[in-house]
């Protein structure tokens, strides 16, 4: 199960017992599901679901501070939004934790509807991840099933260039291109020239530019 | 060492190491005197000791080698200290030689002159081998032989000595008790007189040669004996040798001639010294004139100089920082001898020192500036957090609470979990201000008798980085003589700079004005006290006292504490902290502390 349909989860690091237990009834009492872990190294060992998902992560953590687990998760490649929450913030901690894609930075005690907008925020920006995640998944997998030279007369298609162009590039015939084009859209699923565009400009973005 | 012993001459002839001995790095300690505090050269008694060494050895050559074992005890300090010199025959200096002797002790390991060690299994062997200065402890550890020697050495320090740029044995000094460590300076002032000794020595033993030879021929037996006596024969004995610098001089600033070691000194050649063109009066800096002019009325009236220190122009105009002394060859006559011994290596190894020390005091004060900020700033912040986490867990319990009333799930379970929990983090965070009022009450304030303006100059050294950083100039009223305070210096200084910290920040935002701190001191109404700091920053505005409030602070990157924790540091002393407006513009803050009893008095 994916997508809208699977329940949301809020993630919760904090070495505080009282205040893990606090945040889990305080947002538990808006319907989430809630999971609350002491330590960075407890909530990697979790398995995380394939649903919308964020996470509640105190600066101040025993052993590592959240700032640093923010970029470890980057690095292991886990796109799970982050709320932070600290005892005691200075501007240029929160600056670092915002540049690092977090959602919200947050100083201890904080009022519970901030926290609750910003857990909101967050799933909905994970929602969106996830579809978009998905989405492209589909595009690579329609794109990669396209012929050598389909995918080069895509290429060329979608950089503007007439098939007479391409034809003259590619050293064959108008007709030859235009099979070629149409098998590409047919096989890519896309209703139109713009479609097809929009879908190569989202791979282009995932890999950096090339094709 | 026992006397059989020492009638062998020998401590052993042992040529390996028996097994079980102690490993050689087990006993050196050379690192450790890099470690140790290393205390200031005294070059004047450095000089001193050179001057006795040059005129051991004008006087009676044969005892140099003795005269250098005393000075190396008198300068470092040591119980015992003496020579090694390896040898064939036992009396000759011999690169080959199979053992060492001792031509030279003093102190406590004086009756053991004439001894010695071998070659190949011993400490003086050793250094030989690695060519540096070595430390020892305990050396008997690993040379069995050494054990009956008493009393024992806990430490020895040796440097090679060298003979025509040969390492022939070692200079050393020993402790036998803990009551002083070598140090760096002790391996330097070795290494110098050592060098020093070698020339000597050499210069000695060439002399003796010269001796030989000449009686050998009759006809110049007579002149040797004239030579061997009297004020000529030492001087040219000096000349020849080239350990010192020497000219001969004339009342009209002449130099008349000079040895090889002087013109090095100031890199002239012997050409330039032939062709008359060396005047004494010319190589003098004009301020060293008055001092030279002295000097030759000194010649004049006692017939020799007692020596002092001065510099010379070298020939590219640099100078060199000199000792010199003369004397007349005849009283009342025109012409005299001068000695120079080059000081540059004694006066660098002391700028050395001295910037070794004032590198030490900049970390020292850095060091308590850095201290002094922070304390007051993270003991702040590290209140807040521990008291923010159930601070935290109350406020979400409670928010929770609220929202599961607000929507009638009323789970009586959960509720009364919440309410527990709100409880029991309202106790826990009355805990933790417990435990640090306990934690301020455990440290009494050190209280003593200070004079208030020494604070004052303590803290504005402290804050000199952020006043110079900021450009803001100080201007003190300090009234002489105050009554001393009782109070904790710390303290003290944590509330002037606290104060002086703030006036430097509220001064900073704008350009155009004038920044000037004013620190005044004086004495108040009731004899108290009292101290004002003024800045010609913002001012305060209309509620002045708010700015006591912990936690209320007008700065972006402020914790709101610091004057706060000032003025019960203040009022810990007795005294009041208070603040008001400036003329023409700015803040006054100003405090007052009682007069210690004893001021009374």
């Amino acid at each position: 199960m994916t997508g809208a349909t699977s329940p949301p989860f809020v993630f919760v690091v904090d070495d505080d017992s009282s205040v893990r237990s606090s945040l889990k009834l305080l947002i538990g009492t808006v319907g989430l599901e809630v999971e609350s872990f002491e330590s960075t190294e407890e909530f990697l060992r979790r398995n995380l679901p394939d649903s919308p998902s964020c996470l509640v992560l105190d600066v101040r953590l025993r052993g590592i501070s959240g700032l640093d687990f923010q970029r470890e998760l980057a690095a292991r490649n886990i796109r799970i939004p982050i709320i932070f929450i600290t005892g005691h913030g200075d501007i240029p901690m929160s600056v670092r934790a915002m540049k690092g894609g977090a959602v919200e930075f947050l100083t201890k005690p904080f009022r519970d509807q901030d926290l609750l907008d910003a857990i909101r925020i967050a799933l909905e920006r994970d929602r969106i991840n996830r579809h978009e995640e998905k989405e492209l998944k589909e595009i690579q997998q329609r794109f990669d099933s396209l012929s050598l030279r389909e995918r080069e007369v895509t290429s060329m298609v979608v950089s503007g260039m007439l098939n007479k162009q391409i034809a003259d590039a590619l050293g064959t015939t108008e007709n030859t291109v235009k099979v070629h084009r149409s098998r590409a859209t047919e096989k890519m699923h896309a209703q139109s020239l713009a479609d097809l565009v929009r879908m190569i400009e989202k791979l282009k973005d995932r890999r950096g530019q090339s094709l | 060492m026992t006397d059989s012993v020492t009638e062998k001459n020998d401590l052993a002839l042992q040529e390996s190491i028996p097994e079980g001995m102690a490993p050689l790095e087990s006993i050196i300690y050379t690192e450790e005197l890099n470690r140790r505090t290393w205390r200031a050269p005294d070059y004047e008694k450095e000089n001193r000791a050179l001057v006795k060494l040059v005129s051991a050895l004008a006087d009676s050559p044969a005892t140099v080698l003795q005269t250098l074992a005393e000075t190396i005890m008198d300068i470092t300090q040591c119980d015992s200290a003496g020579l090694s010199l390896l040898t064939k025959d036992g009396k000759t200096p011999d690169v080959c030689g199979k053992r060492f002797y001792w031509p030279a002790i003093t102190g406590m390991w004086k009756s053991h002159v004439g001894g010695g060690t071998p070659r190949n299994f011993g400490p003086c062997g050793d250094v030989l081998d690695r060519n540096c200065t070595l430390l020892f402890k305990h050396f008997e550890r690993r040379y069995p032989y050494l054990m009956p020697v008493s009393p024992s050495a806990v430490e020895c320090l040796l440097v090679p000595f060298y003979l025509g740029g040969k390492a022939v044995g070692t200079i050393w000094g020993m402790m036998h008790s803990d009551r002083r460590k070598f140090d760096a300076e002790d391996d330097r002032v070795m290494a110098s007189l050592g060098k020093f000794a070698s020339t000597a020595y050499q210069a000695l033993m060439h002399i003796e040669d010269l001796k030989f030879q000449v009686s050998e021929r009759e006809k110049a037996e007579a002149e040797v004996r004239k030579l061997a006596s009297g004020l000529e024969a030492k001087v040219r004995r000096l000349v020849d040798a080239n350990i010192i610098g020497i000219f001969i001089w004339n009342f009209d600033g002449r130099i008349v001639e000079a040895n090889e070691a002087f013109l090095h000194m100031v890199e002239y050649e012997n050409e330039e010294l032939v062709s008359g063109g060396m005047r004494w009066t010319d190589l003098t800096p004009p301020e060293w004139r008055d001092r030279d002019a002295h000097a030759a009325a000194e010649a004049k009236e006692n017939g020799a100089v007692q020596h002092y220190e001065k510099e010379f122009f070298r020939k590219d105009g640099t100078r060199v920082p000199v000792m010199i002394g003369a004397a007349l060859f005849q009283d009342g006559g025109n012409e005299g001898v001068a000695f120079v011994i080059d000081l540059s290596e004694q006066k660098r190894a002391v700028q050395d020192w001295k910037e070794a020390q004032q590198a030490l005091q900049v970390t020292q004060m850095e060091l308590a500036r850095v201290s002094r900020l922070t304390t007051m700033g993270e003991m702040a912040a590290s209140i807040a957090h521990e008291v923010n986490q159930p601070l935290t867990a109350v406020t979400n319990n409670g928010n929770a609470c609220l929202r599961l009333l607000a929507n009638h799930n009323l789970e009586p379970d959960v509720l009364h979990r919440a309410l527990e929990e709100i409880v029991a983090d309202g106790t826990r965070a009355s805990a933790i201000i417990t435990r640090i009022r306990a934690f301020l009450k455990k440290k009494p304030a050190e209280k003593n008798a200070l004079d208030m303006n020494e604070v004052i100059h303590e803290t504005l050294a402290l804050a000199g980085r952020e006043l110079s950083g900021n450009r803001v100039k100080v201007e003190l009223r300090l009234v002489p003589a105050l009554p001393l305070v009782l109070a904790d210096r710390i303290q003290l200084q944590q509330v002037l700079l606290n104060l002086i910290i703030n006036a430097i920040e509220a001064m900073t935002g704008d350009d155009d004005q004038a920044r000037v701190l004013h620190v005044e001191s004086g004495t108040g109404e009731s004899g108290e006290v009292l101290v004002a700091v003024r800045d010609m920053g913002t001012g305060l505005g209309s509620e002045p006292d708010r700015i006591f409030i912990p936690f209320y602070t007008t700065k972006t990157n402020g914790m709101g504490m610091g004057l706060s924790i000032s003025r019960s540091l203040v009022e810990g002393h007795g005294g009041r902290l208070w603040a008001g407006p400036n003329s023409p513009r700015g803040s006054v803050f100003s405090f007052t502390l009682p007069v210690a009893a004893e001021s009374f008095s």
